[in-house]
């Protein structure tokens, strides 16, 4: 038996379709339910629902074998797993946004920025060899440079409309994001025979999507 | 009612844990010896600069690190191969020798998945090389994995040749190399394709790196991977592994036997062959091992070597529960 670490809301949704399409009884997926443990009929996979970030921490402790969660959850966590899989949906950028009359800020000595993404703001203006204040939120990071909290902000943009809503724009687009399958480092060799061939349905499903 | 709480990574191992990391040394201990290998026991305390001026060294991070009384920096033993590579290179005179240990190394850096305080049992022999002394060590870990009762596991073999042949003459720079190695361990294609565009490497070095996320599985992948490449590195680390793989099949363990080409680790001091054993259910590997050439020369004699560490407590997790509790 495969397990699966699926991020509750959306995500899992677009996720069943795949596997649905890919011959896997998943229809559990799509029933509304409050169990956080779900079995497929025939006993082959079973579905673990968490909080999107923790969905690198079941795969890495090996309870989960596969997972699918989104890059910029994988970019955060630096998760010691195999990226196995780019599903190309729920694709979006991680962004630097602030005010359009402010891209010089991005110069200043000593930017302040508001993350979620803390670990990977820090690694990324690290390697720029930038000193930047990181200002850890939780949400509506758009509030921070309104506010004055912070100078520019590092967040996932999709459709940009609270951006614009609140008067931000894109001042850099840093990393491309979608949902990626992910696989245990000991489980794609010790169940190869159960992962891979499941890898390769998704991947022509995936390809089949986007011809 | 007062706590006193631990260090975060370590923990205590009380008694009835205690009695079956007892039993699975005992096994382990009469195996190595059976083998012909000699235990040491290696300094605690080492000085930071033996292991941090030599080329493989030791990650700065990843040692615990006090000052001693004279005013130099000394850390917490980090690695156990180092120190019996020290050992072998200068203070013992054998041509060939086979030493093993029950120890414990210091992962500063650790959390998560691993922890700061490792026990391992190994085995590293010098003096010796070729093909059979590598298959044979592959089959010793087997051996002794089967006796410590894990049934279902796999030892996944690599080679630092491959990557380091398709390296040469790719004109990707240290640190591209460094940052694409990353991507490859991870077996993130997106990345590979992404970084290998924005660096431009040679095209037929182009088509190996994007390859060899998806080298692994059976023997069979090494005839694959020759077709990507006509490094002379590269093609001899191939024929060394299927070399390797014949004598395991003479060996009667081919059935744990499995291929990553794509695992390349990162600073490290292997010269050739790698591997490690993966169970069914822990989410790490249980060993590690490999051929490290160049290091004892590192600390002043040349000498092949060849070794590998098996971690005790992930090794008790794939034994499992069906072992005896009684005592």
């Amino acid at each position: 038996m495969l397990n699966v670490a699926l991020a509750k809301g959306r995500l899992a949704d677009s996720c069943a379709d795949i596997f649905i399409q890919c011959g896997i009884r998943a229809e559990i997926l799509k029933e509304e339910t409050r169990k956080l443990v779900l079995e497929t009929p025939d006993k082959k996979f079973k579905f673990f629902f968490v909080k999107p970030s923790d969905v690198p921490t079941y795969v890495e402790y090996g309870i989960a074998d596969i997972g699918i969660v989104g890059k910029d959850t994988l970019l955060e966590a630096g998760a010691d797993l195999y990226e196995m899989l780019d599903l190309k949906f729920e694709a979006c950028k991680l962004c630097i946004a602030g005010f359009p009359e402010k891209r010089e800020v991005l110069l200043a000595p000593h930017l302040r920025v508001a993350t979620k993404y803390v670990n990977t703001a820090k690694k990324l203006f690290f390697s720029r060899g930038e000193d930047v204040e990181i200002i850890k939120l939780n949400g509506s990071i758009e509030l921070a440079p309104l506010t004055g909290l912070a100078d520019v902000i590092f967040d996932i943009v999709q459709s940009g409309g609270t951006l614009r809503a609140n008067g931000l724009v894109v001042l850099e687009e840093v990393f491309d994001i979608s949902a990626r399958l992910v696989a245990n480092k000991v489980s794609l060799k010790t169940k190869a025979a159960e992962i891979l061939p499941l890898i390769a349905d998704m991947r022509a499903c995936i390809d089949g999507m986007q011809a | 009612m007062s706590f006193f709480k631990l260090p975060a990574g370590l923990r205590d191992i009380l008694p009835q844990e205690s009695a079956r990391l007892d039993r699975m040394e005992a096994i382990l201990r009469e195996k190595f010896i059976k083998a012909g290998y000699r235990t040491v026991r290696t300094a605690g305390l080492e000085y930071y600069d033996t292991l941090a001026c030599i080329e493989s060294r030791v990650p700065q991070t990843k040692m615990f690190k006090m000052t001693d009384k004279d005013g130099n920096l000394i850390v917490l033993r980090p690695d156990m191969t180092l120190a019996c590579a020290r050992i072998a290179a200068t203070k013992l005179r054998d041509e060939k020798i086979k030493l093993c240990y029950f120890s414990n190394i210091y992962d500063f850096s650790a959390g998560g998945n691993s922890d700061r305080e490792v026990m391992q049992a190994g085995v590293e022999s010098f003096g010796e090389q070729g093909a059979e002394s590598d298959a044979k060590t592959v089959a010793f870990a087997a051996e002794c994995l089967r006796a410590s009762g894990i049934e279902n596991f796999i030892i996944d073999i690599g080679h630092v040749g491959f990557y380091k042949g398709i390296l040469e003459g790719s004109g990707l720079s240290e640190e591209a190399a460094e940052e694409i190695r990353g991507y490859i361990n991870a077996k993130d294609a997106v990345n590979t394709e992404i970084a290998l565009k924005k660096y431009g490497a040679s095209k037929k070095a182009q088509s190996a790196l994007l390859a060899l996320p998806s080298l692994f599985g059976g023997v069979q992948i090494l005839e694959t991977a020759k077709s990507f490449t006509d490094n002379g590195m590269a093609l001899s680390a191939l024929e060394h592994l299927q070399e390797v793989y014949a004598y395991l099949r003479e060996l009667g363990v081919e059935q744990y036997i499995s291929f990553d080409l794509g695992t390349i680790k990162s600073l490290s001091y292997y010269s050739g062959m790698v591997f490690t054993g993966l169970a069914e259910g822990v989410g790490a590997p249980i060993l590690s091992g490999g051929r490290y050439d160049g290091l004892c020369a590192q600390f002043g004699k040349d000498r092949t070597a060849v070794g590998f560490a098996i971690g005790l407590m992930r090794a008790l997790r794939a034994q499992g529960t069906e072992v005896d509790e009684s005592c």
